[in-house]
Protein backbone atom coordinates (compact mmCIF):
# COMPACT_ATOMS: atom_id res chain seq x y z
CA UNK A 1 0.00 0.00 0.00
CA UNK A 2 3.11 2.14 0.52
CA UNK A 3 4.17 1.87 -2.96
CA UNK A 4 0.01 3.03 -4.37
CA UNK A 5 0.48 6.04 -1.87
CA UNK A 6 3.33 7.13 -2.75
CA UNK A 7 2.90 7.18 -6.54
CA UNK A 8 -0.23 9.14 -6.10
CA UNK A 9 1.21 11.77 -4.18
CA UNK A 10 4.33 12.20 -7.23
CA UNK A 11 0.87 12.58 -9.69
CA UNK A 12 -1.04 15.03 -7.25
CA UNK A 13 -3.18 13.05 -5.81
CA UNK A 14 -3.64 13.44 -1.69
CA UNK A 15 -3.89 9.95 0.05
CA UNK A 16 -4.81 8.74 3.43
CA UNK A 17 -3.73 4.95 4.57
CA UNK A 18 -6.48 4.05 7.08
CA UNK A 19 -3.84 1.40 8.66
CA UNK A 20 -4.33 -1.27 11.12
CA UNK A 21 -0.11 -1.67 11.02
CA UNK A 22 1.33 1.68 11.71
CA UNK A 23 4.72 0.66 12.75
CA UNK A 24 4.66 -1.70 9.63
CA UNK A 25 3.96 1.42 7.41
CA UNK A 26 6.06 3.53 9.31
CA UNK A 27 9.15 1.87 7.53
CA UNK A 28 7.62 2.58 4.21
CA UNK A 29 7.66 5.71 4.20
CA UNK A 30 3.37 6.57 4.01
CA UNK A 31 2.52 10.29 3.39
CA UNK A 32 -0.32 10.32 5.42
CA UNK A 33 -1.64 7.67 7.78
CA UNK A 34 -4.64 7.43 10.08
CA UNK A 35 -4.04 4.19 12.24
CA UNK A 36 -6.78 1.95 13.62
CA UNK A 37 -6.52 -0.55 16.12
CA UNK A 38 -9.17 -2.56 14.46
CA UNK A 39 -8.27 -6.26 13.02
CA UNK A 40 -6.81 -6.78 9.67
CA UNK A 41 -9.72 -7.15 7.00
CA UNK A 42 -12.04 -4.35 8.72
CA UNK A 43 -9.68 -0.94 8.94
CA UNK A 44 -13.88 0.31 8.68
CA UNK A 45 -15.56 -1.33 11.01
CA UNK A 46 -17.86 -4.37 11.86
CA UNK A 47 -20.02 -5.60 9.63
CA UNK A 48 -23.38 -3.78 9.36
CA UNK A 49 -22.34 -1.17 11.72
CA UNK A 50 -23.17 1.79 9.87
CA UNK A 51 -22.68 4.38 12.60
CA UNK A 52 -19.39 2.70 14.02
CA UNK A 53 -18.12 3.25 9.80
CA UNK A 54 -19.09 6.59 9.66
CA UNK A 55 -17.28 7.60 12.63
CA UNK A 56 -13.84 6.29 11.62
CA UNK A 57 -14.59 7.44 8.17
CA UNK A 58 -14.91 10.73 9.59
CA UNK A 59 -12.34 10.29 11.41
CA UNK A 60 -9.93 9.13 8.66
CA UNK A 61 -11.00 11.91 5.95
CA UNK A 62 -10.10 14.78 8.91
CA UNK A 63 -6.55 13.30 8.46
CA UNK A 64 -6.55 14.93 4.89
CA UNK A 65 -6.70 18.53 6.18
CA UNK A 66 -4.96 17.95 9.43
CA UNK A 67 -1.77 16.06 7.95
CA UNK A 68 0.89 18.74 7.87
CA UNK A 69 3.79 16.99 6.70
CA UNK A 70 4.59 14.00 4.62
CA UNK A 71 4.84 10.98 6.88
CA UNK A 72 2.92 11.87 9.52
CA UNK A 73 0.50 9.05 11.52
CA UNK A 74 -2.52 10.16 12.81
CA UNK A 75 -3.87 7.89 15.78
CA UNK A 76 -7.74 7.41 15.75
CA UNK A 77 -9.29 7.16 19.05
CA UNK A 78 -11.60 3.78 18.11
CA UNK A 79 -11.50 0.62 19.94
CA UNK A 80 -12.47 -2.90 18.65
CA UNK A 81 -15.82 -3.94 20.23
CA UNK A 82 -14.12 -7.65 21.15
CA UNK A 83 -10.84 -8.87 22.59
CA UNK A 84 -8.23 -9.82 20.34
CA UNK A 85 -8.83 -13.88 21.07
CA UNK A 86 -12.57 -13.56 20.24
CA UNK A 87 -11.69 -11.60 17.13
CA UNK A 88 -11.87 -13.89 14.04
CA UNK A 89 -9.75 -12.15 11.38
CA UNK A 90 -7.69 -14.95 10.41
CA UNK A 91 -7.86 -16.80 6.75
CA UNK A 92 -9.43 -19.81 7.26
CA UNK A 93 -6.12 -21.89 6.04
CA UNK A 94 -2.74 -20.53 7.18
CA UNK A 95 -0.84 -18.07 4.62
CA UNK A 96 1.74 -19.61 2.31
CA UNK A 97 3.62 -17.02 3.31
CA UNK A 98 3.22 -17.70 7.57
CA UNK A 99 3.82 -21.68 6.60
CA UNK A 100 7.03 -20.84 4.73
CA UNK A 101 8.65 -19.04 8.35
CA UNK A 102 6.45 -21.25 10.76
CA UNK A 103 9.68 -23.19 11.88
CA UNK A 104 10.97 -18.97 12.45
CA UNK A 105 7.68 -18.02 14.30
CA UNK A 106 7.22 -21.11 16.57
CA UNK A 107 11.00 -19.70 17.54
CA UNK A 108 10.33 -15.85 18.12
CA UNK A 109 7.48 -16.81 20.35
CA UNK A 110 9.86 -18.49 23.08
CA UNK A 111 12.08 -15.83 22.84
CA UNK B 1 -1.97 13.50 17.61
CA UNK B 2 -5.76 13.24 18.43
CA UNK B 3 -7.14 14.38 21.82
CA UNK B 4 -7.67 11.17 22.83
CA UNK B 5 -3.71 10.14 22.64
CA UNK B 6 -4.45 6.72 21.96
CA UNK B 7 -1.50 4.94 20.09
CA UNK B 8 -2.66 2.44 18.05
CA UNK B 9 -1.09 -0.74 18.88
CA UNK B 10 -0.52 -3.06 15.69
CA UNK B 11 0.62 -5.58 17.08
CA UNK B 12 -2.82 -6.02 19.45
CA UNK B 13 -4.36 -9.03 16.85
CA UNK B 14 -1.48 -10.99 16.28
CA UNK B 15 -0.41 -13.88 17.89
CA UNK B 16 2.74 -13.34 20.22
CA UNK B 17 5.15 -15.15 18.16
CA UNK B 18 4.12 -13.72 14.59
CA UNK B 19 3.99 -10.62 16.30
CA UNK B 20 7.92 -10.72 17.91
CA UNK B 21 8.78 -12.28 14.18
CA UNK B 22 7.35 -8.98 12.53
CA UNK B 23 8.76 -6.81 15.03
CA UNK B 24 12.42 -8.19 14.00
CA UNK B 25 11.49 -7.28 10.42
CA UNK B 26 10.31 -3.92 10.82
CA UNK B 27 13.61 -1.45 10.50
CA UNK B 28 13.89 0.28 14.14
CA UNK B 29 14.93 3.81 12.81
CA UNK B 30 12.45 6.04 10.88
CA UNK B 31 11.70 6.09 7.16
CA UNK B 32 14.64 8.64 6.29
CA UNK B 33 14.12 8.99 2.21
CA UNK B 34 12.36 11.70 0.57
CA UNK B 35 8.15 10.92 0.72
CA UNK B 36 5.89 12.42 -2.03
CA UNK B 37 3.74 14.88 -0.85
CA UNK B 38 0.77 16.49 -2.91
CA UNK B 39 -0.60 18.98 -0.62
CA UNK B 40 -4.85 19.06 -1.10
CA UNK B 41 -5.62 21.33 -3.89
CA UNK B 42 -9.16 21.75 -2.65
CA UNK B 43 -11.34 21.30 0.44
CA UNK B 44 -12.29 17.94 0.79
CA UNK B 45 -15.98 19.04 0.48
CA UNK B 46 -15.25 20.16 -2.67
CA UNK B 47 -12.43 17.45 -3.21
CA UNK B 48 -13.29 14.12 -5.95
CA UNK B 49 -12.33 10.96 -3.83
CA UNK B 50 -11.64 8.04 -4.88
CA UNK B 51 -11.36 4.32 -2.68
CA UNK B 52 -8.63 1.98 -3.18
CA UNK B 53 -7.97 -1.31 -1.06
CA UNK B 54 -5.30 -4.35 -1.29
CA UNK B 55 -8.18 -6.93 -0.11
CA UNK B 56 -7.97 -8.51 -3.58
CA UNK B 57 -11.62 -7.86 -4.40
CA UNK B 58 -13.48 -8.04 -7.73
CA UNK B 59 -16.83 -8.30 -9.57
CA UNK B 60 -18.51 -11.40 -9.55
CA UNK B 61 -18.59 -10.60 -13.43
CA UNK B 62 -14.71 -9.90 -13.26
CA UNK B 63 -12.21 -12.96 -12.83
CA UNK B 64 -10.91 -13.36 -9.30
CA UNK B 65 -7.65 -12.61 -8.26
CA UNK B 66 -5.27 -15.84 -8.28
CA UNK B 67 -4.29 -17.15 -5.21
CA UNK B 68 -2.34 -20.26 -6.63
CA UNK B 69 0.73 -18.68 -8.02
CA UNK B 70 1.12 -17.32 -4.29
CA UNK B 71 0.85 -21.21 -2.98
CA UNK B 72 3.16 -21.95 -5.05
CA UNK B 73 5.63 -19.41 -4.70
CA UNK B 74 4.56 -17.67 -1.54
CA UNK B 75 6.51 -14.37 -1.56
CA UNK B 76 4.37 -12.22 -3.46
CA UNK B 77 0.87 -12.00 -4.88
CA UNK B 78 -1.36 -11.56 -8.13
CA UNK B 79 0.03 -8.52 -9.45
CA UNK B 80 -3.08 -7.71 -11.33
CA UNK B 81 -6.11 -4.61 -10.37
CA UNK B 82 -9.63 -4.54 -10.68
CA UNK B 83 -11.77 -1.25 -10.95
CA UNK B 84 -14.75 -1.20 -9.44
CA UNK B 85 -17.37 0.96 -9.81
CA UNK B 86 -19.16 3.09 -7.41
CA UNK B 87 -22.43 1.69 -6.56
CA UNK B 88 -21.09 -2.17 -6.08
CA UNK B 89 -22.45 -3.96 -3.27
CA UNK B 90 -21.50 -6.69 -1.31
CA UNK B 91 -23.58 -9.07 -3.67
CA UNK B 92 -21.48 -7.65 -6.40
CA UNK B 93 -18.24 -8.52 -5.43
CA UNK B 94 -16.15 -11.40 -4.41
CA UNK B 95 -13.01 -11.18 -1.98
CA UNK B 96 -9.66 -13.39 -2.38
CA UNK B 97 -6.77 -12.98 0.08
CA UNK B 98 -4.61 -15.33 1.58
CA UNK B 99 -3.55 -13.16 5.01
CA UNK B 100 -7.21 -12.02 6.39
CA UNK B 101 -10.47 -13.79 6.81
CA UNK B 102 -12.57 -12.42 3.44
CA UNK B 103 -16.13 -13.37 4.59
CA UNK B 104 -16.34 -10.01 6.14
CA UNK B 105 -15.66 -7.80 3.43
CA UNK B 106 -18.12 -10.07 1.28
CA UNK B 107 -21.25 -9.82 4.05
CA UNK B 108 -20.45 -5.91 3.88
CA UNK B 109 -18.38 -4.31 1.60
CA UNK B 110 -17.63 -1.44 3.59
CA UNK B 111 -15.62 -2.77 5.92
CA UNK B 112 -13.01 -2.34 3.33
CA UNK B 113 -14.19 -0.54 0.54
CA UNK B 114 -16.87 2.03 1.94
CA UNK B 115 -18.66 2.80 -0.79
CA UNK B 116 -22.05 3.14 0.59
CA UNK B 117 -20.75 5.34 3.30
CA UNK B 118 -18.81 7.85 1.21
CA UNK B 119 -22.02 8.22 -1.12
CA UNK B 120 -23.42 9.36 1.88
CA UNK B 121 -20.97 11.30 2.85
CA UNK B 122 -21.56 12.89 -0.80
CA UNK B 123 -24.89 13.24 -0.44
CA UNK B 124 -24.13 15.30 2.72
CA UNK B 125 -21.59 17.44 1.13
CA UNK B 126 -18.74 16.04 3.64
CA UNK B 127 -17.05 15.44 0.05
CA UNK B 128 -17.20 17.44 -3.23
CA UNK B 129 -17.86 13.76 -5.43
CA UNK B 130 -17.52 10.17 -5.05
CA UNK B 131 -15.64 9.18 -8.40
CA UNK B 132 -16.86 6.57 -10.83
CA UNK B 133 -14.31 4.24 -10.34
CA UNK B 134 -12.57 2.70 -7.13
CA UNK B 135 -9.65 0.36 -7.59
CA UNK B 136 -8.84 -3.05 -5.77
CA UNK B 137 -5.42 -4.50 -5.73
CA UNK B 138 -3.37 -7.47 -3.80
CA UNK B 139 -1.34 -5.52 -1.36
CA UNK B 140 1.40 -8.65 -1.02
CA UNK B 141 3.92 -6.95 -3.19
CA UNK B 142 7.25 -5.08 -1.88
CA UNK B 143 9.08 -3.23 -3.67
CA UNK B 144 8.40 -3.74 -7.26
CA UNK B 145 8.67 -1.93 -10.78
CA UNK B 146 6.06 -4.48 -12.65
CA UNK B 147 3.46 -3.89 -10.17
CA UNK B 148 3.75 -0.37 -10.55
CA UNK B 149 3.14 -0.25 -14.51
CA UNK B 150 0.82 -2.84 -14.73
CA UNK B 151 -1.52 -1.77 -11.45
CA UNK B 152 -0.69 1.52 -10.20
CA UNK B 153 -0.04 3.53 -12.52
CA UNK B 154 -2.95 2.48 -14.92
CA UNK B 155 -5.33 3.08 -11.59
CA UNK B 156 -3.56 6.71 -11.24
CA UNK B 157 -4.13 7.59 -15.06
CA UNK B 158 -8.31 6.77 -14.56
CA UNK B 159 -8.25 8.47 -11.41
CA UNK B 160 -6.65 11.75 -13.42
CA UNK B 161 -9.00 11.36 -15.84
CA UNK B 162 -12.07 11.28 -13.44
CA UNK B 163 -10.79 14.21 -11.62
CA UNK B 164 -9.66 12.86 -8.21
CA UNK B 165 -7.75 14.87 -5.72
CA UNK B 166 -8.39 12.72 -2.95
CA UNK B 167 -7.62 8.77 -2.27
CA UNK B 168 -8.61 6.82 0.66
CA UNK B 169 -6.60 3.73 0.83
CA UNK B 170 -7.69 0.73 2.84
CA UNK B 171 -4.94 -2.09 3.41
CA UNK B 172 -5.68 -5.44 3.75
Amino acid sequence: MGLAARYLEEKGISTVVLTPTPDFHRAVGIPRSAAIEFPYGRPVGEVGDREGQREVLLAALAVFEKAAKPGEVHHLPFTWHEEPKETKWHPPEMSPLIRTYLDEIKAAAKR
Amino acid sequence: MDASEKTVNGFRFLPPGLAAWIRRRIPEEEFKSAIPWAPMARPLNHATLALVTSAGISLKSQAPFDMEREKREPLWGDRSYRAIPRGSAAKDIQARHLHINTAYIEQDINVMLPLERMAEFEQEGIIGRLADTHYSFYGFQWENLDFIREAIAPMAVQMQAEGVGAALLTPA
